[in-house]
Parts: structure tokens; sequence; C-alpha cells
């Protein structure tokens, strides 16, 4: 009889505790929704004239949602069309001589917001001026097009992101280095070719990252490539050659087309080919493909 | 620097005015380099920056109509002034220069608005005209003087030439609300001979003002000096900006004006903010040079050093208390919402503690290496890689948590024995409450630790202290590696390997077999009517 009486206190106890705390998780969970709701949204359309611009150093920075950029030849410098929440965020645009500074800013350090809360930045800068570009992401689905820019120094860094950036149309002057800094991210980046930089180096933490290598050759290349953990596809155009060399602890490498030489990988006609990029693989888990494009 | 760009600005608005007054002021419109339209659900703000420096930002904002931060009226949210702006704005989002300033020139408000709207209206489209009107001419001579009448009209040239040149900060403030009747002379000195009068406004821009004759109006004196003699007067007022005052033995009837003087109450208030900072970091500096002299860290001396070991001590007990009572409050969540799930890691724990304790330690070794391999195997494949990243930070986070739990199951294993022990001072531990269990469970495993801390004051049982440190960091590891072992052997308490004695209703069927089994009818435990035992 003791241990029945024992037991059933032991379960009185237990319903009770219980019962305190689903009512206290139950208030948390109808609170923190009726906090975070309520958004102000603005739409901002800023543009600036051409006028007598030398090499602009440009700076964005975008913090989360969906951003997309073009060049642009309608006499403007910049066009920037931004969607934000202006509770939390508000608009940079300073233009001061050589230097251009665009995008979004936080009002407040720590701020959650999903895909759905985030707004957009349409940005458009003008072909054929030389830049200096640098542009900083945070949480950012990101389509890029490169392309008519005259860009002499490239530089991005992403943090969670899904980006898409393409050169459609060769660079206009030659470019000295161009880096990508990634996060977590599923990253591609077409007609690298296009950009005619001398060297190129993505670092990468966690994703899937594409690099493509078509386009215009005008200039070989040194391809550095750092990354911790995820896949990476090259794709390489034929008749371009190729050296890769690999230095990973757990990577697999599907080196389809390219010939093993010492310590090194090369597409077979890489002595005669016009143009070489040179790859170092830097990664620590994942894997590598090359893939062969026409 | 500043007074030289406004003399400059004001000749080339005043050469310009002279030129074109006689032929209107209608023309060609200003280049625009910047824009920049925004619009919320209560906001719309149209701001535009010209070629030549000026700008002009126009915003409706929350009911109130504001032109270059300036409140000209105010509006209703959707009223027919609010909707027409908004649509000159849409429409200005996708035109730039010509095209925009042409648009924006061309603005006209809706017709019929009440007074008050009209009046606002009125002030944005002039705002507007008046800003995007091109009044930029080069001036060949500085040394010129301009004499200028001005008529009453509203919306005067005046008016006109301050939008269009932007802010003139003092020459601006010194001309408001006076006649428009003026005689303007810049870069000169000016004198008032005895025995002539000066009709209207006399402004005299970077020169000197000598007045032995008389004023009619006011005078204006912008960055020069200003000598009142005895026999002079200024039958208005004598308004100054950045001027210095001569001589005043004449008369000004309207007395001196300084019209910067909200840039002198603003340096004024600057100045205390200065000084108020600078008192707040002395303040600071005091505050911490006496915390210095009364801190409890540090081996300098310190009038507190006596008491160092006591507050380290006590601190160091409180601290575990602290520890104890997050610990419990998490064990009385694990017994709340997994009650079962942590009967079956307590049982295991106290059946098989060997065993468990061997599985928890290659568990521990285990950890790392497969959470790397995991990572690894998801990452290579597309599709595996959002669960990788999810991967990374989850299998950390469970690991802890499994830790925790098992360490908490096996503090309850150890009240529940300390509840069945005879120490008088575990009375308090109930078997019937898990909670009590729980607590002296986890008291017993710190008090290792908080005696150590205890015996830390006196600093001559330093060594006993620091042994009781150690066998109280082993004691807490051997049980967490208990712990941790129970909670892989039951799979986080879904697989039961063992059942609890205090199971009431296994114990009961447990009698009732065995009874059974001896060949003893009826219910264990009845009783004959003369009390003997039936079994």
């Amino acid at each position: 009889m003791a241990l029945v009486g024992m037991r059933e206190r032991q379960q009185e106890t237990v319903r009770t505790m219980r019962k305190t705390m689903t009512a206290a998780i139950v208030a948390a969970a109808v609170i923190a929704p009726a906090a975070a709701q309520g958004q102000s949204w603005r739409t901002v359309a800023m543009s600036r004239q051409l006028e007598d611009n030398g090499e602009v150093r440009v700076f964005v920075d975008y913090g989360a949602g969906e951003f997309t950029m073009r060049s642009v030849d309608d006499g403007l410098l910049y066009r920037m069309n931004l969607k934000y929440d202006e509770d939390k965020f508000e608009p940079i645009a300073d233009f001061s001589g050589e230097r251009l500074h665009l995008g979004v800013e936080s009002l407040r350090r720590n701020i959650n917001i999903s895909r759905r809360q985030s707004g957009s930045l349409e940005l458009e800068l003008a072909r054929g001026v030389p830049m200096d570009l640098k542009l900083k992401f945070g949480a950012v689905q990101a389509d890029i097009d490169l392309g008519g820019l005259a860009l002499t120094d490239l530089e991005l860094s992403t943090g969670a992101s899904e980006s898409l950036i393409n050169v459609s149309e060769p660079n206009p002057v030659p470019m000295e280095k161009a880096s990508f800094e990634v996060g977590a991210a599923e990253f591609t980046i077409r007609n690298l070719a296009n950009l005619r930089a001398e060297e190129i180096e993505v670092r990468a933490g966690v994703g899937s990252i594409i690099l493509d290598f078509d386009g215009r050759w005008q200039r070989d290349a040194q391809i550095a490539v750092k990354m911790g953990l995820g896949s990476m596809e090259l794709r390489v155009p034929e008749g371009l050659g190729v050296r890769l060399q690999k230095d990973s602890f757990l990577t697999a490498l599907d080196s389809e087309g390219l010939i093993k030489r010492g310590d090194v990988y090369e597409s077979p006609d890489f002595d005669d080919a016009d143009y070489r990029i040179e790859v170092e693989l830097h990664i620590a888990f994942g894997s590598v493909a090359v893939v062969w494009i026409r | 620097m500043y007074m030289s760009q406004l003399l400059h600005r004001a000749f080339l608005v005043l050469v310009l005015a002279a030129l074109t007054l006689p032929l209107g002021v209608e023309g060609q419109l200003r280049t625009i380099v910047s824009k920049s339209v925004s619009a919320s659900s209560s906001r719309a703000t149209l701001a535009i920056e010209f070629a030549d420096d000026g700008m002009l930002k126009i915003a409706f904002d929350g009911g109130t109509i504001l032109v270059d931060g300036d409140p000209v009226g105010s509006y209703e949210d959707g009223d027919e002034l609010d909707t027409a702006w908004r649509a000159l704005l849409g429409d200005a989002m996708s035109r730039e220069n010509g095209a925009l300033a042409r648009i924006l020139d061309g603005w006209a408000p809706p017709a019929d608005l009440d007074h008050d709207l009209e009046n606002a209206a009125e002030a944005v489209e002039d705002a507007l005209e008046n800003a995007l009107a091109d009044l930029d001419v080069e001036a060949e001579r500085r040394d010129a003087s301009v004499s200028i009448s001005i008529n009453n009209e509203e919306g005067s040239l005046i008016r006109l030439l301050v939008s269009a040149v932007g802010n003139l900060g003092g020459l601006v403030k010194a001309l408001e609300g006076l006649d428009e009747n003026f005689r303007i002379h810049i870069d000169e000195d000016v004198v008032i001979p005895s025995g002539s009068m000066v009709e209207g406004t006399l402004v005299v821009i970077g020169g000197s003002l000598r007045v032995e004759g008389e004023i009619e109006g006011d005078a204006v004196i912008v960055n020069g000096t200003l000598d009142v003699r005895s026999d002079g007067s200024i039958g208005g007022e004598a308004r100054v900006a950045d001027t210095r005052i001569v001589r005043n033995t004449g008369e000004i009837r309207g007395g001196i004006v300084n019209v910067l003087e909200d840039e002198r109450e603003f340096e004024r208030e600057l100045r205390q903010e200065l000084h108020d900072e600078i008192r707040a970091e002395i303040r600071s500096d005091v505050r911490n040079e006496i915390r210095n002299a009364t801190r409890f860290e540090g081996d300098g001396f310190s009038i507190m050093s006596p008491l160092r070991p006591v507050i380290r001590g006590v601190g160091g007990v409180f601290e575990k208390l602290v520890g104890v009572f997050i610990l419990a409050l998490l064990g009385a969540g694990f017994l709340a919402f997994a009650g079962e799930n942590m009967d079956a890691i307590s049982e295991t724990a106290r059946r098989a503690p060997g065993r468990a304790a061997m599985v928890g330690v290659a568990g521990s070794f285990l950890l790392v290496p497969v959470w790397l391999l995991g990572a690894v195997a998801l990452a290579i494949s597309i599709i595996g890689i959002p669960v990788a990243i999810a991967w990374l930070p989850l299998f950390p986070l469970a690991t802890v948590i499994a830790s925790l739990l098992g360490y908490v199951a096996v503090a309850r294993n150890a009240g529940e024995w300390m509840a069945d022990s005879s120490f008088p001072w575990t009375a308090w531990i109930r078997k019937s409450n898990p909670v009590l269990t729980l607590v002296g469970g986890l008291l017993a495993f710190s008090g290792l630790f908080i005696a150590g801390h205890v015996l830390s004051i006196a600093p001559f049982l330093n060594v006993l202290s620091t042994l009781l440190f150690i066998a109280g960091g082993v004691v807490t590891f051997v049980a967490l590696q208990i712990g941790f072992g129970a909670v892989l052997l039951t799979r986080a308490g879904r697989r039961r390997e063992h059942y609890s004695t205090y199971d009431a209703e296994v114990a009961w069927e447990d009698a009732v077999r065995r009874n059974a089994e001896d060949g003893l009818g009826g219910d264990a435990g009845t009783t004959t009517g003369d009390g003997s035992d039936d079994a």
C-alpha cells in the first residue's frame, strides 16, 4: 500500500509540474509572434547622373533579401530600387567624389528576419566606368550580372546565401584580382573568363559551389579555392588548358578528362592551349567534379 | 570660407536678379544630378540634388508637409493633395534629369482644394518651381554694387533667390520679414552722410556701414562693421550677422538684433555639452580610483584585501548553489515531459553502473569522429548539404542534452539512496517527491565543491580544499559518464533495460504470482477473521 501511495504522489507532483511548464511555454509562444508582427514597407528609387567620374570605388552592403544587379547606360552612375522594412533598416546612398556606398543598414544590431519578411534591392551600375566593386551580403538571394561593368577589382563576401553571378560580357578593363568569400551557400559563377582577372580566389565555408570557366579568355589565370565542407563543380570549356592541384583531407575528386602528372592533374592539351588556368584546391571535406562543356 | 562662399553666391544671385527681373524667371531648368524618391504608408518623400550643389527635399510625413525640413502645411493620408503628390512621385521614380525636372516643374496641385490644403499645395508647387528655375549665371564683376527695388507681390524675387541658392545662412535670417525695398551693397564700405536719408532697407554685405545721416527702414549688415555716429539714426532694426559694432552713439529705434543668436545658442549648448562630458569623465575616473582602492581582485594593496578569501569562498558556494538550482529546474523539466524516459535511464544507471560508465566513456571518445563523418557523409551529395548544415550544430546540442539528462538521472538515484539512508541530515529527502530526490542528489554531487569553497576561506587549508575540488571533479566525471552511457544504452530512455523496484503495479503482480506459485488461493495479504495470516 505504501508503494501505491508513493507512486500516486509522484504522479501528482509530475502532473502539477507538467501543467505549470505547459502554461509557461504556451504563453511564450503566443506573445512571441505578436511581438514579431508588424512591418512597415518603404519603397525607394534612387539614382545619380554620370558626371566626370574617374574610377569609382563602389561598396554595396545588403543584409537580407533579394538582390539583383545589372549594368546601365542611360547616363547614370547608378540606379537603385529598394524595398525594405523602415522599422528595421535604412537605405545607404552616399557618394563623395570617388566613393559610392549603397545598400541598406540595420537600425538595430540583432535582427532576425526570414526570407518572407525580407525586402529587395535592384541595383544598376554604369557601364564602362572603371569601378572597384565590393559587395557584402548577409542572407541574400542574389542574381548578379557583371557583364558590361568595367571592373578593376572585385570582392564579394556573402554569408548564408543563394547566389548566381554571371559575367555575360567581357570586362572592358583587365582585372588584377577577383575574390569571393562565401559562408554557407549555393554559389554559382558563370562565364568567369569574361572577368579578365589574373587571379581569382574563392573561399567558402559550407555549401555547393559551381565555377563555370566559360566566356572569352584573353589571358591566363590563377584560381585558388579554399573550402571547408561541401561539393564543388568546375565547368571547363574544351580547349582551355587546365592544371589542377588538390590539397585536401577527405575529398573525392572526379577528374574525368584530366591526366595525373605527378601531384597535379592536367588537361591533355595543357601545353598547347591558347590560354591556361591553374587551379589550386584546398578542401577539407567534400567532393570535386570537373565537367567539360562544349 | 563660409562667408566667402556666401558672398559669392549672393553676388551671383543679385546680378542674375537684375538681369532676369525684366524678363521674368521662367526658362531653362536646373540640372538634376541625383534623386531619391521614397514612399511608405505614412511618408512620401522627394529629394533632389542639383549640379550646382543645391538641394531640395519635400516630404509628406505623417500629416505634415516639409520643404527642406520646414513645415509648410498639413494633409491627411489619402486626401487629394496626398494622392496627387504620390502620383507625381510614382512618375518621378522612372525618370531622370531633364524629364524628371520637367514633370516636377509642370506639376500642378488638384483644383478645388480647401483653403488650408490649397495653401500647402501652393507652397509645394512654389518650392518645386523655385528650386528648378535655372538661376546660374556668370558674374564678371565682384565689386559691383547692386540696388534693386522689389515689389510686394507674394512669391517675390527675394524668396525665389533664397530658395534657388539654398541655405544662405545669416543672410537668409537677416532678410526674413523685411520690407522688400532694398539697397544692397556688396564688398564695399557705405557711408550715409549727415543730413542725407535712405528710404527702405539698406543691406551691406562684406563691408562697413557708417551712419551719420538717417536710414528710414532697417539696416542689415552681414560680415562687416556697424558704426552709428551721434547724429545718425536707423528707423527700424539694425540686423547684424557676423558683424562687429564699432560704435553706437546714435539712435537705433528698433534696436540691434543679432540674427545668428541661434548659432551662438547652439555653440553655448555645445560648449555646455562638452563641459558635461568632461565632468562625467572626471567623475568616472574618480569612481574608478575609488573602485580600485576597494577592489576584491588583484594582488596589490586594497582595503578589502582581508575579505578576499571570504568573498571568494562565499561566492563559490553561491555559484554552486545556483548551478544546483538550474540543474534542478532542468531535471524537473525532464521529469515533467520525459518522466518515463528518465525512469528508464535512472534504472539502467542504478542496475548496471559499470556497463553504463564504459559505454559513456566509449561514446565520449566517438563523439567527434561521428560528428565529422556524419557531416562528410551528408555533404558529398547536394541533397544532403542542407541536412549537413543542420547536423553541424544540432549534433553537439543533442550531445549536451543527453549528458545533462544522464547526469540528472544519476543525481536522482543518488538522492533516492540518500533518502533510504539513516543520515539525520537527509531526512528532508522524500522518495515520494522526485524533485526533492533530484535536488538531494545534485547537492550531494556538489557537496565536495561546496566544502572545498568553504575550506578555501581559511588560507592554511588550501591543500585540503584543492583535494576536495579534485574529488568533486572525479565524482562529477563519473556521474556524467554513467549518465551518458545509460542514455545511450536506453536510446534516451526509449528502450527500457530494467524496471524500477518501486513500480507498485509490477510489485503487486509479482506478489500475486508468487502466492499462486506457492499454491495459496485468494488475494495476497488477505487475513482471516481470527486475525491469523493465510499465507
